[in-house]
């Protein structure tokens, strides 16, 4: 069916790009002069009327020329040879680079990597939008292999690549303007048997397993999901990729807290990737007092302050989507836990205390930003049957609602320095990067070693 | 590893793609009398730009009709896979001959 696509002029690369993956490159575009938010309203007209209108006329009556095919090489197809320079220089021209020095993906290497899963070098673990390009063990490799990873972190690339392609997380978002950049959470025996760092520095690169396998998932964001800058990454800032996070489960274990993986039903024990994506992060230092009931009124205070904007994935742009995230240091934790509090206590705390005034999560989604066109009120929402109950307990517009739409949309993490009583929130990008799990299926040669 | 000469042999680091190059649907030959649905994804100002596009285009395309973005619901949010999966069933339905879909900003 013949179509016109508005777009704003700064984003007619990205939709350029992302028709190539939908088979269509010679989609036609009608573009909106600027950025519609900056304009006035009869600004926005005029440069609508001027220029938008012809080309929505000319979209949808006059046929775009054919589109010509791109030929590209086989996935095992060996593209060069050349000494170590020429092939980063090479993978660097083609986009096919983060920058960095990258280990040469020859097919010893590959081969060395596919070693460590009993899955088929071939096998389709999903498709990866927007480029719509097939995710197998055997690119995984190529990319773990680029990535600097060790062959035996296959299991864990695995699972990554099984997760970004899992629909509700939402990998075709990951070029979106607020440039969010996932976190990868680890959980099971693997964390000691591979030599992650799940203590002092855990979020630091550094350590081998926790930051090539970071980098690794850039990477097969960049070339298999398609995600360059300036092409399909339109991240207005962005930031570096993040090295994994793994908890820190001895500790969690002596506080008697289960795991992060176990709030998503896997059992104690098992091996799991959760990722989400994150828009910032801060760190809540020096939370002073014994008991859970010292600490706890910082830590909701600093959870509310991090989360903004992000509110439209409570209400508005989408419902009950925003996974707030708190990581607290063992230390911490165990204050908290020795008060009697479980994860479920601190999540219900964080629930009744970590919260904004009506008014201001009004202006969050509606003046501040136009996220939610048309400035609907919360107390609209819960009568329309679009908002929990809680956001309209009455109209005072300084009565304090929540940041999430239920208890169970916070996210707890153990990790950190075991001595220092820091914790570190995130807010979440809401349904463009919704956490998803996948369970490590370690090769039968794994007990072997 | 590198050859004697030292010298890599290196793979593509990249994946085949699942979708074939199509062709687009055959343009119009005029907008009078046609259907054309509007697709929204709820933000980016398409709430005024949709109905200034429809005026100037009635006025220059007589009996041309218009299905408002609000029959589809919002193509970006938490209902997205569900509106996009129904959308060609629905388009045939309304007897779609067009498409303007925004904003991509």
């Amino acid at each position: 069916m013949p179509s016109a696509s508005l777009v704003c002029e700064g984003f007619a690369g990205q939709a350029a790009t992302t028709s190539v993956g939908l088979g269509m490159p010679n989609l036609p575009l009608s573009v909106v002069t600027g950025h519609v938010d900056g304009q006035t309203t009869e600004e926005l007209r005029q440069n609508v009327l001027e220029r938008t209108l012809d080309q929505v006329v000319e979209n949808l009556t006059e046929q775009p020329p054919a589109a010509v095919p791109v030929n590209e090489p086989s996935p095992q197809d060996v593209v060069f040879e050349g000494s170590f320079d020429e092939v980063n220089r090479l993978f660097y021209e083609n986009g096919w680079s983060d920058g960095l020095p990258l280990v040469p993906p020859t097919k010893e290497k590959v081969e060395e990597f596919l070693g460590w899963t009993d899955r088929d070098p071939d096998e389709e673990l999903g498709i990866l939008l927007p480029d719509n390009r097939r995710a197998t063990p055997w690119n995984v490799a190529v990319n773990g292999v680029m990535a600097g990873c060790r062959p035996q972190y296959m299991p864990i690339l695995i699972a990554l690549a099984e997760a970004m392609a899992d629909p509700e997380y939402g990998v075709e978002h990951s070029g979106n303007t607020p440039g969010a950049e996932t976190l990868i959470f680890l959980n099971g025996p693997v964390i000691g048997e591979l030599g992650f760092n799940f203590e002092q520095g855990a979020l630091r690169d550094g350590f081998h397993a926790n930051t090539t396998i970071g980098r690794f998932w850039r990477l097969y964001l960049r070339n298999v999901a398609g995600f360059l800058l300036h092409q399909n990454d339109k991240g207005t800032y962005g930031n570096t990729w993040r090295v994994v996070l793994a908890e820190n489960e001895p500790a969690l274990s002596r506080i008697g807290w289960e795991p992060l993986s176990v709030d998503f039903g896997f059992e104690p024990g098992e091996n799991v990737v959760t990722i989400a994506r994150y828009t910032g992060s801060d760190v809540l230092a020096s939370a002073f007092g014994s008991r859970a009931e010292d600490v706890l009124p910082y830590l909701a205070d600093g959870v509310a302050k991090q989360n903004g904007w992000q509110l439209c994935f409570t209400l508005g742009l989408a419902r009950g989507t925003l996974r707030p995230l708190l990581v607290l240091s063992p230390v911490l934790a165990a204050t908290i836990a020795r008060s009697g509090f479980s994860k479920r206590d601190v999540k219900q705390y964080l629930y009744d205390h970590a919260r904004v005034t009506a008014e201001k999560f009004e202006k969050y989604i509606g003046e501040f930003t136009h996220l939610v066109p048309g400035r609907r009120s919360l107390v609209d929402m819960v009568n329309l049957g679009r908002a929990p109950a809680a956001f309209a307990e009455s109209e005072e517009p300084e009565r304090l609602v929540p940041i999430v739409a239920d208890p169970e949309d916070f996210m707890i993490a153990v990790t950190g320095d075991p001595l220092r009583t820091n914790a570190m929130t995130f807010a979440h990008n809401g349904m463009l990067g919704y956490p998803v799990v996948r369970r490590i299926v370690l090769p039968g040669r794994w007990a072997a070693g | 590893m590198a050859n004697q000469d030292g010298l890599y042999s290196v793979v593509w680091p990249r994946s085949e793609m699942t979708v074939a190059l199509g062709d687009l649907a055959p343009r119009l030959d005029t907008l009078s009398g046609k259907t054309v649905c509007e697709l929204w994804d709820y933000l980016f100002r398409g709430d005024e730009i949709f109905p200034w596009l429809e005026a100037e285009l009635e006025a220059r395309y007589p009996g041309i009709q218009f299905v408002r973005y609000s029959e589809f619901g919002s193509t970006h949010g938490d209902e997205e896979h569900e509106i996009l999966e129904s959308l060609p069933a629905k388009l045939r339905e309304l007897g779609a001959d067009a498409v303007i879909s925004g904003m991509g900003c």
